[in-house]
């Protein structure tokens, strides 16, 4: 709510109470695994991991023989591993790598999960656990996680709050779904969506730049704006005429030889041609942030406009350009998530665009932040949507609320104070 | 603008009321553009402009019609129809019919007011409250829950639960308010999430609990007692549907008024959310301002929850507050087009209900789908954040007239 502009006090090096309860959360979720999956699990319980993907269309990746694995010892060393790291953290804070840290907790978490749900005996019919296609799930909502984030990264970095990411989504998924179906050529249709990502985008940046208007208000009414449009333009158009919502499924283009290493081949290099442009994406903005002359300009503007501008740097118009390109990103992300999804459907984006700005916060305003935090999103969406055919005690609601309840854990600054631009989300006058 | 021009003495001046008249009037231009390029009627009418002397003429009537029929079904269908008015007047009978489409809107306005008042109250202090649709679940969850298994005369059990509603809301309202102060979580996003999180949590309430109704597979609930409900205004026998909720409505209204005001809690709020450096200063805690406008405006949103079904349909279902429904997200709209003032809201809600009532006789009448009211509310809303633009698009003289603005700037703390 304040703007304090003096440089940040430097933090003492002892775990803060924060830092205390952080740890003390890892220790109790470590003793949970150790305990109900773990020690819970009969000691006799197995279960399978296979790695060979299931529906396959092209590239068939080396095959890697099924590991057996005891159900209860490997998730009492999970459980150990994740008390560990609660432990370090109680005792001196953590000073680099947080972020990764408890992606890791994260990943470990899941992993027990899977293995205590996926045991012999247990409650699933399903006798194995497929890691691949874990991962190919999880990345393919990673992926469209990311291309959010990565839109607030170019918004935030320059002082503009987005958070119509989400509407940005929809009206990528929407056109672009329109225009593939249309021209069935998927380059057309993600141009399209990048145009319409870039005008909401432009809408936003008009209001709040020209007009400083509230930029939280204006981006939460594009989202209801969005929403409604695209349930009218559905019941309106694609309902009387079903050939512009054709369902196509983005054909994945496996790279040579890359695409063949188990594991790794089906989740990183046999996906669609977002996933690869989504990469080309992150490096390209994390280069272009950092390392060159407009990205120190782009942190300047969200950090000290009135400095930037001292110094000669257009800030009204580095914002423009930023929140523009960001919508454009953002609707890159629309029609990945229907390259995957196929047809459109209302409610098709179920938040994506709000979680990719709580990933974006999670990875503190940095692209490859954001990736980890895509990551376990990713991975939580996907697992809470499929968990269910593991037939785990849990019901479909309460599995479906996985996702948004690890948001709010990770907003409530399961990761330490967090540190936004300090000109973010401030309207910018020039005198 | 130019600071050399003369200055225009025939320019009227922007009052608020003028801006957001302005507004609902560029509200219903974007309407019609959308209503315009979706109807294949329409475009077909002017694709084919230049193949006789005729045709152009026809296209222009072809568009007035086509959005002159939506817009007029919206107004007979929510305020008045003026055939049956007209009957009723001159022969005395039917006056149930013709009072039908102000009943509607009242009775979909009455929960929408109180949940609108907790949003602004929430906007006021300089906080966004956009979880005021899962608050309001959570009330209707809670109030239904004792409505439906408690057994108590009437004059006990509404108050027993219109307050179950109201707790059941602040609960819901407490979480983001306590994260917020004691972690810095933005609202916007842990409210949001929440929303997702408490629709999940109906649709498993309606599942897998008591709550469901006994011999079903749905996601159906139980129904409130009789004693539970509260009645229609004019009797059952007349079919209007406009309920004493509407005094609810009118209580909560006079107590915002009084809240924002006149005591002293509301003043401090109102500091907060004005300046927030001089509200810690002169010694207003922060924490509990966040934590108590949270338990206010979760509590509102919860009764306005537990009034929709008391008031209108006595049960829950899954559809309860989803999609066209989610009076709570309308709220956030209603809250800013009436600047966050108790009467701006009154007037705001009757606004918006009336579109949404109307918008569901245009869609039986003219098939255009109802969620056109949606996207002319969010319009609307972008024009009145907007002043500067309406004000500059009708010319008007610049005053005072300051956009909406939060003091929800940044995302730490």
């Amino acid at each position: 709510m304040t703007t304090t502009l003096a440089p940040s006090v430097p933090r003492a090096h002892k775990p803060g109470g924060r830092d205390r309860a952080i740890g003390a959360i890892i220790v109790v979720v470590g003793a949970f695994v150790t305990w109900v999956f773990g020690i819970g699990s009969s000691g006799r319980a197995n279960t399978t991991l296979t790695f060979d993907p299931v529906n396959i269309s092209g590239t068939v990746p080396w095959h890697l023989a099924n590991l057996t694995v005891s159900s209860r010892w490997t998730n009492v060393a999970l459980g150990l591993t994740i008390i560990a790291v609660g432990v370090e953290i109680l005792w001196r804070r953590a000073q680099r790598f947080v972020t990764l840290r408890l992606g890791g907790v994260a990943v470990f978490f899941f992993f027990a999960l899977l293995i205590w749900a996926g045991r012999t005996h247990g409650p699933s019919q399903v006798g194995f656990i497929n890691v691949t296609s874990i991962l190919v799930g999880g990345a393919v909502v990673a992926m469209v996680l990311i291309f959010g984030s990565l839109s607030g990264v170019l918004c935030e970095r320059s002082g503009v709050v987005n958070i119509a990411i989400e509407g940005q989504f929809i009206g990528g998924v929407f056109f672009g779904a329109v225009i593939q179906s249309e021209t069935n050529n998927w380059f057309y249709a993600a141009i399209g969506a990048a145009v319409v990502g870039a005008l909401l985008g432009s809408i936003l940046a008009f209001l709040a730049l020209r007009y400083q208007s509230d930029q939280i208000i204006v981006g939460v009414v594009i989202v209801t704006m969005m929403s409604g449009l695209s349930s009218y333009l559905n019941l309106q158009v694609l309902t009387p005429y079903p050939q512009y919502n054709a369902g196509n499924l983005a054909p994945n283009l496996p790279i040579p030889l890359l695409a063949k290493i188990p594991v790794l081949g089906p989740v990183l290099f046999d996906e669609s041609g977002f996933f690869y442009v989504m990469i080309i994406m992150v490096a390209l903005i994390s280069f272009a942030l950092f390392k060159t002359r407009w990205g120190l300009r782009v942190r300047a503007v969200g950090e000290h406009p009135d400095a930037a501008a001292a110094v000669g740097i257009n800030v009204i118009r580095t914002r423009y350009i930023n929140v523009i390109m960001g919508g454009a990103v953002a609707g890159l992300g629309g029609i990945a998530l229907i390259g995957f999804q196929g047809q459109f459907t209302v409610g098709i984006t179920q938040g994506y665009g709000y979680i990719a700005l709580a990933g974006l916060i999670f990875g503190r305003w940095r692209p490859s932040g954001a990736v980890v935090a895509a990551t376990i999103f990713g991975l939580s969406v996907y697992l809470a949507d499929n968990l269910q055919t593991y037939q785990i005690p849990v019901s479909t609601e309460i599995l479906g609320m996985f996702p948004y309840v690890i948001t709010i854990a990770v907003v409530s600054g399961l990761i330490g104070r967090v540190r936004a631009p300090a000109a973010d989300g401030l309207p910018y006058k020039r005198d | 603008m130019p600071k050399f021009r003369k200055p225009n003495l025939r320019r009227i001046s922007a009052s608020p009321v003028l801006v957001t008249f302005f507004a609902v009037a560029l509200g219903l231009v974007v309407g019609a553009i959308v209503i315009v390029v979706t109807s294949t009627p329409v475009l077909d009418a002017w694709r084919g402009i230049f193949h006789s002397w005729g045709a152009p003429g026809h296209a222009i009537n072809m568009t007035f019609n086509h959005v002159g029929a939506a817009y007029r079904d919206m107004f007979t269908g929510s305020i008045i129809d003026p055939q049956t008015f007209w009957h009723a007047l001159t022969s005395g009978k039917g006056w149930p019919a013709a009072m039908t489409p102000i009943s509607e809107t009242l009775t979909y306005a009455t929960p929408l007011v109180i949940a609108s008042i907790g949003v602004g109250i929430c906007f006021q202090t300089g906080i966004f409250n956009i979880g005021a649709n899962g608050q309001a679940i959570i009330g209707g969850i809670a109030g239904t829950a004792v409505g439906a298994f408690v057994h108590l005369p009437t004059i006990f059990l509404i108050p027993i639960t219109l307050a179950s509603g109201i707790a059941g809301g602040m609960l819901a309202g407490a979480i983001p308010g306590l994260l917020k102060a004691w972690t810095g979580a933005h609202e916007v996003i842990v409210t949001i999430m929440l929303n997702y999180v408490i629709a999940n949590f109906l649709i498993f309430t309606l599942l897998s609990t008591s709550l469901q109704l006994p011999g079903q597979q749905n996601d159906l609930s139980r129904t409130l007692r009789p004693g539970a409900i509260l009645a229609p205004i004019f009797g059952a026998s007349t079919g209007l549907r406009v309920n004493y909720g509407v005094f609810i409505a009118i209580g909560v209204v006079v107590f915002a008024w009084w809240f924002l005001e006149r005591s002293s809690l509301g003043f401090e709020y109102r500091v907060s959310g004005a300046n927030p450096n001089a509200a810690r200063v002169s010694g207003i805690k922060p924490r509990r301002v966040v934590i108590g406008v949270f338990l206010i405006s979760g509590g509102l949103s919860g009764l306005a929850g537990i009034t929709q079904v008391a008031g209108t349909t006595h049960y829950i279902d899954g559809g309860f507050l989803i999609g066209n429904a989610g009076i709570g997200f309308t709220a956030i709209t209603v809250a800013l087009l009436g600047r966050n003032r108790p009467m701006g809201i009154v007037w705001g809600s009757l606004l918006f209900a009336a579109l949404g009532v109307g918008g569901r006789s245009m869609q039986a009448a003219t098939g255009i789908p109802l969620d056109l009211a949606t996207v002319i509310q969010s319009a609307v809303v972008l024009f009145v954040a907007t002043p500067a633009l309406v004000k500059e698009l009708f010319r008007l003289r610049a005053t005072s007239t300051s956009a909406v603005q939060l003091a929800t700037q940044g995302w730490s703390s």
